[in-house]
């Protein structure tokens, strides 16, 4: 029975790795990445945000990485109270009973009132578009480089809209009696259904030659009008946003809706291959809207026995050195660099990297031993990568908080900000020197409602220290950290309690684990 | 129990057996993968084909052999954009009766290299650089002066010339 049993577990067992690694296999990462064309268009609830939220979107803008598609439909009207967001099935909806296919058609090609179109886009795009390799190919080739206006007809099928929707706006008053706005957002994307054939058929049916009669005319007008391609749903973002104005909470969202879209379509993630070492190299810059800091990771390839091509997680790395590289392919694109942050293997050329964004926010968490209260106490620290060299030197903003357990009574409190360099003896191992300016606040008294109560039950603390860090499972740190606190200038209340509470300046050390998010 | 014992010995074989047939399938001159990109510039074929060795370059170095082994041999197949090319050398019989000349001209170094360049833009890359057992496999865009190759060839009496028919 017992055996039965166990033969049983583990034939399941088998059976769900066997589905598990064919479902792998199919998960292959590639580096074709070519740019995608977007549209942005608002929805509007037919309330009084309506203006504010549409010029907050028209205002943004989505950088380099990615071609604007000049769509007619700005806006859509769902009438709809803004306490809770429009549903994906409403959008479907709304989105089913406008022509968008058909506008972003229009857009690239240039339709005019007469029906006319040109490839004028479509040839500027394919020619933006070429890498390197594409305009190496067509100089190999009897085309030559002409042709490479003809991958533009490729990029259509990459075409977006994004959909806009604010909702939970609220009005705020902070204790100073100063105004702010709040606000939630989602962003719903629609990619356009339209593949090889499609096109071809869309060319055939609809394009107006000079040469064609009044009747060919008006039956490829016909066709066009009545072409029915779907927009079909890929991906939905949230965020949220504080501003001054609604425009502004709204203007807000925008970058954080386009960031989790990105990581939703894998079509929007910058792909490219490792073209050299020492330092790490690959050819994306400026025209894929690459920054400073932002994340990839790397992968390369095998075959399975069956022959089956995998691609295999390698660790990841950040940009350093972002080149510019805006402008037409002539096969000798200036390369952007990069550092290695994580994994076993030394990330190789020919290796594929693919955008792998991150908030660049790092939080810390662990106890503290000694330092002002000598005694024990929990720190949490949040820093944020402001940049990366080549050499893998990173400038951390920091912001630390700690709570000393052992007065509890006085609930001594201490936030600071500060400064980190961080060096990388190894992409494993970072050490990092850092000061820190603060305060550390004691006591709370009901009585006292004075203006200046908080500066009187403070103190300012200087605490210069070093951190290291050590990679567990990237992006899981253990870390340790020593430092010197410097009490100074204590207010008088602050000075009354801490004749209780014995707080001096001293070394403390703190431990634990740190997440980079 | 014995006949789970049985069957797990059965497919370790079999696997072993499929692997060893694998890596021989990668040594053979006759399993390569060869594409017709586009029509070359005149006197030209522009091709992506595909090697094997124990190093990205041992591979590469394999890949050109084969593209001007296709070239010779096999004849290069047509796609979307281009015609099928025919073999310089259609007789099954040349390569055996000119075995030394052949054992030459594909030797480390040897003439072959004159009549390929690779295109790919560096390293061989993405998904074009595959490890696999034993080595690497990798595919590369290679230019093969297929013109020039004929005419050598023809010039050493190893293909014959249109005008020898006549």
């Amino acid at each position: 029975m017992m055996r039965n049993t166990l033969l049983s577990v583990l034939s399941l067992v088998l059976v769900c790795w066997s589905a598990s690694a064919q479902e792998k296999i199919k998960e292959v990462v590639t580096s074709n990445y070519n740019r995608n064309s977007v549209s942005i268009v608002n929805i509007q609830r037919g309330d009084s945000y309506d203006s504010n939220t549409q010029r907050a979107v028209s205002g943004f803008s989505l950088g380099d990485k990615y071609d604007i598609n000049n769509i007619r439909t700005k806006s859509l009207r769902m009438p709809k109270t803004r306490t809770e967001g429009v549903s994906q099935t409403e959008v479907d909806e709304v989105v089913a009973n406008t022509a968008f296919a058909r506008e972003i058609l229009a857009s690239i090609f240039n339709r005019d009132s007469n029906g006319m179109m040109d490839d004028k886009t479509v040839r500027y795009r394919g020619n933006y578009d070429a890498k390197d390799q594409d305009v190496i190919n067509a100089r190999a080739a009897r085309v030559g480089t002409d042709a490479l206006g003809d991958l533009g007809h490729g990029l259509v099928s990459g075409s977006y809209i994004v959909l806009t929707d604010f909702y939970k706006i609220e009005r705020n008053t902070d204790s100073k009696g100063n105004v702010y706005w709040t606000t939630n957002a989602q962003a719903y994307a629609y990619k356009i259904g339209m593949d090889r054939d499609a096109l071809d058929s869309f060319y055939e049916q609809c394009w107006i030659y000079d040469d064609d009669d009044q009747a060919a005319r008006e039956a490829k007008n016909r066709a066009f009008r009545n072409l029915d391609i779907p927009m079909i749903p890929v991906a939905r973002a949230t965020s949220a946003g504080t501003g001054s104005s609604v425009e502004e909470a709204a203007e807000s969202c925008m970058g954080n809706l386009i960031t989790g879209l990105e990581n939703r379509i894998p079509a929007w993630e910058v792909a490219v291959s490792i073209i050299g070492k020492r330092p790490l190299r690959a050819k994306i810059g400026t025209k894929e809207g690459l920054k400073n800091g932002d994340r990839y990771r790397a992968y390369s390839y095998t075959e399975d026995r069956n022959g089956n091509l995998k691609s295999v997680k390698r660790g990841f790395l950040r940009a350093t050195e972002i080149s510019s590289n805006t402008g037409m392919s002539i096969g000798e694109t200036e390369p952007s660099k990069f550092y290695q942050i994580s994994g076993i293997a030394n990330i190789d050329e020919g290796w594929t990297i693919k955008q792998s964004n991150d908030a660049g926010i790092g939080v810390a968490l662990g106890p503290k031993f000694l330092g002002l209260g000598n005694s024990v106490g929990i720190g949490l620290d949040l820093d944020y990568l402001m940049n990366v060299s080549n050499v893998g030197s990173m400038s951390y903003f920091l912001l630390s908080g700690s709570i000393d357990l052992g007065k509890s009574d006085y609930l001594p409190l201490f936030v600071g900000l500060g400064f980190g360099y961080g060096l990388h003896l190894t992409r494993m191992f970072e050490i990092m020197p850092y000061a820190m300016i603060g305060g550390e606040h004691m006591g709370y008294s009901n009585s006292d409602k004075s203006n200046d109560r908080f500066l009187r039950e403070s103190a300012l603390v200087l605490e210069p220290g070093v951190r290291a860090a050590v990679n567990v499972a990237y992006p899981l740190q253990v870390f340790a950290k020593a430092y010197f606190d410097v009490l100074t200038l204590q207010g008088p209340l602050y000075k009354m309690y801490n004749e209780q509470v014995g707080h001096k300046s001293g070394l403390g050390i703190q431990f634990g684990l740190k997440w980079t998010f | 129990m014995i006949a789970l014992t049985l069957l797990m010995t059965f497919s370790a074989v079999s696997a072993n057996a499929q692997s060893k047939d694998r890596r021989k399938s990668f040594k053979s001159w006759d399993n390569y993968e060869i594409t017709t990109e586009k029509v070359g510039v005149d006197g030209t074929k522009f091709v992506k084909v595909w090697g094997f060795g124990r190093t990205v370059d041992a591979a590469t170095m394999a890949a050109k052999e084969n593209a001007v082994h296709a070239c010779i041999f096999r004849g290069l197949p047509g796609s979307a954009t281009a015609m099928s090319t025919p073999p310089i050398c259609p007789n099954p019989d040349t390569l055996a009766s000119h075995e030394d000349y052949f054992q030459t001209f594909f030797a480390a170094g040897g003439p072959y290299l004159a009549y390929v360049s690779m295109t790919t833009d560096g390293v061989p890359s993405g998904t074009d650089r595959r490890k696999v057992k034993g080595g690497y496999k990798v595919g590369i865009y290679v230019q093969v002066m297929y013109d020039n190759l004929k005419r050598k060839l023809e010039a050493d009496g190893i293909a014959r010339k249109l005008s020898s028919g006549f």
